[in-house]
């Protein structure tokens, strides 16, 4: 191998001085757990993408993408790391086409610039336009429609996050239960591949089956198999009406019967989250009716036609009470916008009030999901570990938050040895549980990813073939691949 | 390779003699599917289970014997043809319910199982399985599952791969895995996503886990009637361009019309230049306004009429004709072609209009009945194939159709696949660097390149 500095005097060369930077105090702030990159650098478009990984292949440097950083905590320790590489520069919206409703992005974008390009003339926009600083003034362009379009996902920190990051996660919250995941709503892709070579897949059809997709592959390999550089997705038009419903009950029993009576209507809603007082109460939302819900909230989000959100207003209200809901509000347009914000950024929240905080994000069957979150609830508070719980009922998913001093090592190690148990548990159960943020002294104690189950030989296989060096964000994925 | 007796006995063991077909004229059968392309299998095998196939698999794999699996053969570009010979596995006898799932909103069926039949099965429960090819009263949802299939629902509610949830496979050399659950977001990458379209050649599935949705409470369908089929094409972006999105927006051209009105009579009108069947379904609060929006930009796009379906009979009617226009086509002239490029839909009037001409230019009648929600065209180009100058122009047509398809930013295949016969035009929309990762993840799968081989990606060209 070449002395580092040859190498990047290689890279300064392909990128440019201003597009890498070797600086301590700059390197400090790419850590990945326990390791420091060697160089960060910042290509400008998928080209000089393509350069710096041809580089890293040639010279077997561990490579780590980089969006905003609001998922670095995932995943297994790094087993090396050489170069960082940020897409903060790759921040172009490529296409926007809303009369075929699909948007083409580099990967560095923002999801709330995508949002905010996408609004309307009158700025109507599926994210509180209002309430957010958007990266670049030219998201305000002439050629907005009347009616608005929106990309229907609703990922953690939705004021933060790269399109990128989003998608090398899969990440989704509650309004899944309408949307769907990301990976629904990728129409193509460009990538680099470990080799260098920059491939295509997909395109601007709804319809696409010539060739393997490749999109689907990208979609929450959490940049393993290659860097995502470009995106096209599918749009919706912005809804008509959107408004939010928050109900409060006397006992989780309640709020769960009601959540499960609404799956047995042919109601739409967007979005029915089950929350704990714990959860709720860190909701930071200015301006909005506090959401008091001891010992337990629903939040339902709808956003449909007009007509068919008062009728699931009113509908939905007659059922909560029917299951004995106390306090009842309801949010409208841009208070509705404004919680399902302040609800993608409740671990962001949690985590600056709590350095020991965990994450786990538990699926089980659809069905389950009532009875995955009694046995958290349960299994936390007979450890005496404080924890913040929200389900999103309709898809199976409980997110739990140990809410923990990570000095105190004592509770760290005995919350710990309760996460190792529920993964097992959860496991034997068809289900999965992954850690999604931990104190990066803990990983190694943790089984992050959870049993990757009879597929994983396949995926084995895949990386391989496809990363046989294995400088892709080496070992952070599932099994250590 | 051994030889074909021995493979024969072998599966014998496997499946049972009575399960395995040899005969010149079984294999004949197996040779076609809906595509005018043709090709001889070696034997082909009826297993029964997981486990037969898992045994043919290592079979075939120890022996290295071409392997491809079928389901009815109603694809439309030779995917299930075996060109290099070898074992056909069959799934007609895997065709059961194994487990309807209504809490969890799944169903779990074996990959033989016809489309429509299960479909029939769990809309008992009040439930639907939304992809709903033109073929689904004959295709199987192992077929669907390889092809990636559309249909007319898909407008709205995505294509197969978004409403599969996991899979059970064997891989090549018979091991038997899982991918997905009826837990959601399993870690890991997505093989299920990956397997979904891929044209059965990275490995054989024997189990899907298949997402179902909540019948909808209301359904509104109309029939839209055009002098020219610019009008018709020019309503479809407009709908969508208002911010409706219809669960389907289908057309259909005089001549295809005229072709349905002799088998189907579905009471389309054979004067006019084009129609649409625009549906609306969901929730009834708000279908109004829509239907009501939808008959004003008719409007301004020059419609003759808007005949609204009265009720359920109507409604079928009109979707008879729709679903039975491949068949109706085929008694106007031997054979068929079907390409089914697609654009970004607002492009459909320009691409139309390049499809119509090169018809003219090929001498060629070209009948156009398509989602056209979506911009998946399938202009039909029908021909005899006993007459080889005419199949040659019908080849060449194709190929311009589909290049037509490709500069206008669209693909060479919407739902139907690469399969035999747009292999060479996968040139158009791929470079090399494309085609080199589609086959590094087929060797991954598939190190021996026995698995329905020959399909989908054109092989290396060597320099």
């Amino acid at each position: 191998m070449k002395n580092f500095e040859e190498i990047i005097n290689e890279l300064l060369e392909m990128v440019g001085r201003k597009s890498v930077t070797v600086e301590p105090d700059q390197l400090s702030r790419f850590r990945v757990d326990h390791l420091t990159p060697q160089a960060v650098v910042f290509p400008k478009n998928t080209r000089q993408v393509s350069d710096v990984i041809r580089l890293a292949h040639t010279h077997n440097l561990g490579l780590i993408p980089w969006g905003s950083g609001t998922h670095m905590a995932m995943g297994n320790p790094p087993k090396r790391l050489d170069l960082v590489l940020s897409t903060s520069r790759m921040n172009h919206i490529i296409d926007v086409d809303t009369a075929n409703l699909t948007i083409t992005v580099e990967a560095g974008v923002k999801f709330r610039d995508i949002q905010a390009r996408l609004a309307t003339q009158e700025d109507r926009c599926y994210l509180p336009l209002e309430d957010l600083a958007t990266e670049a003034d030219e998201v305000i362009c002439s050629d907005r429609s009347h009616s608005g379009s929106f990309l229907p996902m609703d990922p953690p920190q939705a004021d933060k996050a790269t399109i990128g990051g989003i998608i090398a996660t899969n990440a989704a919250g509650p309004r899944r239960l309408l949307y769907r995941l990301p990976r629904d709503l990728i129409l193509g892709v460009r990538m680099v591949a470990p080799t260098g070579d920059i491939i295509g897949s997909g395109g601007k059809t709804v319809k696409n089956v010539s060739g393997y997709d490749v999109s689907k592959l990208a979609v929450g390999s959490l940049g393993s198999l290659g860097i995502i550089c470009e995106m096209t997705f599918k749009l919706l038009p912005l809804p008509q009406k959107m408004e939010t419903l928050l109900f409060s009950f006397k006992s989780f029993d309640a709020a769960s019967a009601f959540a499960d009576q609404i799956f047995e209507t042919s109601l739409l809603p967007a979005a029915v989250e089950v929350l704990t007082e714990s959860a709720c109460s860190r909701l930071a939302m200015e301006g909005i009716p506090n959401f008091s819900a001891a010992p337990c909230g629903v939040a339902v989000a709808l956003e449909e036609f007009v007509p068919a959100v008062s009728r699931m207003s009113d509908e939905l209200t007659a059922m909560a009470k029917s299951h004995g809901a106390g306090t009842n509000n309801s949010l409208d347009d841009h208070q509705h916008q404004a919680f399902w914000l302040a609800m993608s950024n409740l671990g962001r929240t949690l985590e600056s009030e709590n350095s020991g905080l965990i994450t786990l994000k538990v699926n089980t069957p659809v069905s389950e999901w009532a009875k995955t979150f009694k046995t958290l609830e349960a299994t936390f508070s007979e450890a005496g570990l404080p924890c913040a719980l929200q389900a999103h009922a309709g898809n199976g998913v409980c997110l739990a938050r140990l809410l923990l001093d990570g000095e105190d090592n004592d509770t760290m190690e005995k919350a710990v040895d309760t996460v190792n148990h529920l993964s097992n548990l959860f496991s034997e159960k068809d289900g999965s549980l992954v850690v999604q943020t931990v104190p990066p002294q803990w990983k190694a104690n943790l089984n992050i990813w959870g049993n990757p189950g009879s597929a994983f030989p396949v995926m084995k296989r895949l990386k391989e073939k496809i990363d046989p060096l294995g400088i892709m964000n080496p070992g952070r994925f599932v099994g250590g691949l | 390779m051994m030889d074909t007796q021995t493979l024969v006995d072998r599966l014998g063991e496997i499946v049972g003699p009575g399960n395995v077909l040899s005969s010149q004229m079984d294999l004949m059968l197996y040779s076609y599917d809906a595509s005018p392309e043709k090709g001889m299998p070696d034997v082909v095998v009826l297993p029964s289970s997981t486990e037969e196939v898992s045994k043919i698999m290592a079979l075939a794999h120890k022996e290295k014997v071409p392997i491809l699996g079928r389901g009815s053969g109603t694809n439309l570009t030779g995917g299930t043809i075996p060109v290099k010979g070898g074992i056909v596995v069959h799934f007609s006898r895997m065709n059961r319910i194994l487990d309807l799932d209504i809490p969890n909103r799944t169903v779990t069926v074996e990959p033989g199982i016809i489309t429509l039949d299960l479909q029939m099965e769990v809309l008992k429960k009040g439930f639907v399985y939304q992809p709903d090819p033109a073929s689904q009263k004959v295709s199987t949802i192992g077929g669907n599952i390889a092809e990636n299939s559309g249909g007319p629902h898909c407008l709205k509610y995505g294509v197969t791969s978004n409403h599969i949830q996991g899979l059970e496979l064997v891989l090549d050399d018979g091991t038997v895995v899982q991918t997905g659950g009826k837990a959601w977001d399993k870690p890991g990458f997505d093989i299920t996503g990956l397997f979904v379209g891929c044209e059965g050649t990275l490995g054989l599935v024997t189990q899907a886990i298949l997402k179902l949705e909540r019948a909808p409470e209301a359904v509104k369908t109309m029939l839209a009637i055009y002098e020219t089929i610019e009008d018709g094409a020019n309503t479809v972006s407009a709908i969508i361009a208002e911010g409706i999105i219809p669960a389907t927006l289908e057309m259909m051209d005089n001549r295809v019309m005229r072709a349905v009105e002799e088998t189907i009579h579905a009471g389309y009108p054979l004067d006019a230049a084009a129609v649409l069947i625009i549906e609306l379904d969901g929730m009834p609060q708000g279908m109004e306004e829509c239907a009501t929006k939808i008959m004003d930009i008719c409007k301004e796009n020059n419609v003759r009429e808007v005949k609204l379906a009265k009720d359920e009979a109507e409604r079928a009617t009109l979707w008879a004709g729709r679903k039975g226009a491949f068949g109706a086509v085929g008694q106007v002239r031997p054979s068929y072609q079907c390409c089914d490029g697609t654009v970004p839909r607002t492009k459909l009037p320009e691409v139309l209009a390049k499809v119509i001409a090169i018809g003219e230019k090929y001498n060629l009648p070209i009948g156009n009945v398509f989602h056209a929600g979506d911009g998946n065209l399938h202009p039909l180009i029908m021909f005899d194939e006993r007459d080889p100058e005419e199949k040659a122009r019908v080849q060449k047509a194709a190929t311009e159709i589909l290049k037509a398809c490709a500069d206008a930013g669209g693909t060479i295949s919407g739902e139907h696949g690469v399969g035999l016969e747009k292999l060479k035009e996968t040139s158009f929309i791929f470079c090399e660097n494309d085609l080199a990762f589609e086959r590094t993840l087929k060797q991954a799968f598939d190190p021996n390149n026995i698995i329905n081989p020959g399909k989908m990606i054109p092989e290396a060209v060597c320099h």
